[in-house]
């Protein structure tokens, strides 16, 4: 599907770059909305930046582009300062979360204006207008304006207006929260091949974590302009810092079940408020060692408690039976949700398969523990 | 498949408001009010006007005769090319001047405004309040400051600076452009204004989507600004054109047409010749003769409107 050369210059000597944030601060008047941050992505790097609303996501982005000063720290784009540069020089493109596309320009001129303004000569701008919607599949498109295009034919004209201009770093912002479900998950797939095949370093922003876990190589978790964590995806997936990023990655969210730590004779049990004890496994026995006897939260992901056996549990006699009241149950196709109580707390599981159990019956499930997660009740940081 | 729920619909409207006014299907109730008021105040005024065109009537003499003489009179005027000339640079310079200066007031403002710079909105009521001041009253302010006596102010700050005085309304080549810029003085505030109104609706987005594609601050005024008034230019041309034809209450008290005809413009032509010469049906003509001009510029912005708003 995306085929070929960069658009435009020889692939090879296209110039791959690294962008450090150090102690990055925003004030917008009195009030701070960016605390001190500070990440760093390699060349060619697919770096997202994910969070809830309001928690800064779109001012980081906005100064790594320019578009917004910065109150404190600095911004390196291949070891040069940027904070006292014009968006113009700082050789980014970026993807807007409306797309603004020129309306009173042909798609045509859309794509070619970063070059003109560059002084590109015309027939450069030419070649390279050709390719990138030979890239994106938007030939036929090249004559209508904005207005006459869909939604999802204006996000394909905004992402080849960046490549066109051959940037070092894109940044998008939010690029696919105004397309409809399906659409989000084609242009998904068609942003990442585009990244897979010109590897440009890269800086998502989004909201939506399964945007962010199936398209980064890595993620920065946000929060109140705060860094919650920053890893891989599989590293947040497995081994989320606190507690906020454990809710946050995942979907359906991890279970938060308020429960206590003991000792046994034979073991050490985590016990839910009112359910029954549970045994952890010997591989944490020795890192929860010193939390018995305290108060903490379980986290376990549905898809962790669930109706089938994994090679690894059963070899390592890790998945707990666990007996869970069913109050709803909600089939996907592949999978079904079930809904059910567990002790004092309301939990959702994920079985495999249609079958879906009534209302009100009791089943029987395996936890697999040895994927369980403990944080600290108070500071919500992970045991 | 549609006639069972069109007949549900009517069946249903018509039960609901048997004895509502059916505004939407009678429009001529609700427009008869209003087709009265102006076939009273303008279209009665507008053809007794072209009536009195086609006559021989004077303010002196009652009596008229109906005749195509006052036409052929009129076209024959050796001062209506001079008057038509003088009007037309009138309007031109107007246009131009009122919507570059209008454009660059528009544009600080705006500045200003995003940048919450204090003091804007005084500006802002400064600048209107130019606008709203009568054509009679501007005439005056302008006529005082342009005075060639010791009182004149634009000669004053002259004197104060060293520099010879200027003969801003005596001098037939001057006193056009001195007419000018008492007209774009007053028109500027209007000009801004729909201006204003055309820049705050360009999403910023635009500007932050050119400046990260390299262009400079000009490049953005000429890609991105321009483009986007572009409606908003035209409609304002049209506008500023048909105001400033229709201008004599300015240029009344400022020079009163003079030195000569140098000021003279169709409007005040029209106004001379029917209240100094009492001459009611040439006068009649010029003022059809400004009435299709100002139809035709109507025309230009009724076709504009649709298709560029
Ligand atoms: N120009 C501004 N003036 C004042 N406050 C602002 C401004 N822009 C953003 N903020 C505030 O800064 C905080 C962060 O905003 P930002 O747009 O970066 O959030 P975000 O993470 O991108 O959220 P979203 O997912 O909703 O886009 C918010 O609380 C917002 O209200
Ligand atoms: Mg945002």
């Amino acid at each position: 599907m995306i085929t070929g050369q960069w658009p435009y210059g020889q692939s090879e000597e296209r110039a791959v770059a690294h962008v450090v944030v150090s102690q990055l601060y925003k004030k917008y008047g009195e009030l701070q909305v960016v605390h001190g941050v500070d990440f760093e992505i390699g060349d060619g790097e697919f770096m997202v930046l994910v969070g809830p609303s309001g928690c800064g996501k779109s001012t980081i982005l906005r100064m790594i582009a320019g578009l917004e000063g910065v109150t404190g720290g600095e911004i390196v784009i291949n070891d040069r300062m940027m904070n006292d540069v014009p968006p113009r020089d700082r050789d980014i493109a970026m993807v807007f979360q409306d797309y603004a596309l020129y309306p009173h320009m042909s798609v045509r001129q859309n794509l070619g204006f970063g070059l003109k303004m560059r002084n590109a000569p015309r027939a450069e701008v030419e070649a390279t207008v050709r390719k990138t919607a030979e890239t994106l599949q938007i030939e036929a498109l090249l004559d209508r304006k904005p207005k006459q295009l869909s939604g999802g034919q204006r996000q394909r004209v905004a992402i080849g207006r960046a490549i066109a201009r051959e940037p070092q770093v894109f940044l998008f912002d939010e690029p696919l929260s105004n397309l409809d479900a399906k659409l989000r998950v084609e242009m998904r797939t068609q942003i990442k091949r585009l990244h897979m095949s010109f590897k440009v370093t890269s800086i998502y922003v989004t909201h939506d974590q399964t945007e962010a876990m199936t398209l980064a190589d890595r993620i920065v978790v946000l929060r109140d302009g705060r860094i919650e964590q920053v890893g891989t995806p599989e590293e947040l997936y497995a081994r989320p810092a606190n507690r906020f990023v454990a809710g946050f990655i995942g979907s359906p969210t991890m279970n938060f079940i308020e429960a206590q730590v003991v000792e046994e004779g034979n073991g050490l049990r985590v016990v839910p408020v009112g359910g029954p004890p549970l045994a952890i496994p010997k591989s944490r026995a020795q890192r929860y060692q010193r939390h018995a006897g305290r108060p903490v939260i379980l986290g376990i992901r549905p898809e962790d408690v669930t109706n089938t056996w994994t090679e690894e549990s059963r070899a390592r006699e890790s998945a707990v039976p666990l007996d869970v009241a069913v109050e709803i149950s909600e089939p996907l196709g592949s999978d079904t949700l079930i809904f059910a109580r567990l002790g004092n707390a309301e939990i959702v599981c994920r079985a495999s398969g249609m079958s879906a159990p009534v209302s009100g019956s009791a089943i029987r499930l395996n936890a697999h523990m040895d994927r369980m997660h403990l944080f600290d009740p108070e500071s919500g940081m992970a045991l | 498949m549609s006639q069972d729920a069109a007949v549900g619909a009517a069946s249903r409207t018509g039960s609901r408001h048997k004895k509502a006014w059916h505004l939407a299907e009678r429009p001529l109730v609700w427009l008869a009010p209003l087709t009265l008021l102006l076939f009273v105040t303008y279209v009665y005024p507008a053809i007794d006007v072209i009536r009195y065109s086609f006559t021989d009537a004077t303010l002196l003499n009652p009596e008229y005769a109906y005749t195509t003489d006052s036409f052929k009179a009129v076209i024959r005027s050796p001062d209506l090319p001079g008057i038509l000339w003088v009007t037309f640079a009138f309007v031109v310079a107007s246009v131009i001047l009122q919507l570059v200066l209008g454009l660059l007031v528009a544009m600080a403002l705006h500045r200003g405004v995003r940048r919450r710079l204090p003091g804007v909105s005084v500006v802002r009521i400064i600048i209107l309040s130019a606008w709203i001041v009568p054509g009679v009253a501007a005439g005056i302010v302008w006529q005082l400051m342009f005075n060639e006596a010791s009182y004149g102010f634009l000669n004053a700050v002259l004197r104060g600076a060293g520099l010879s005085p200027v003969a801003w309304l005596s001098d037939p080549n001057i006193a056009l452009w001195s007419a000018v810029i008492a007209n774009v003085w007053r028109g500027t505030a209007f000009s801004m204004l729909l201006l204003y109104a055309g820049l705050v609706v360009i999403p910023s987005s635009l500007y932050e989507a050119a400046s990260v594609d390299g262009a400079t601050a000009l490049k953005q005024f000429w890609y991105i600004t321009l483009p986007q008034l572009r409606p908003i230019l035209l409609i304002n041309t049209v506008l500023i054109s048909i105001f400033t034809l229709n201008t004599f209450d300015l240029i009344l008290p400022l020079t009163g047409g003079g030195p000569g005809r140098a000021t003279e413009v169709l409007a005040l032509y029209t106004y001379n010749t029917v209240f100094r010469n009492f001459d009611l049906s040439n006068g009649a003509v010029l003022a059809v003769v400004l009435l299709l001009i100002s139809i035709v510029f109507t025309l230009i912005y009724v076709r504009l409107l649709p298709r560029e708003l």
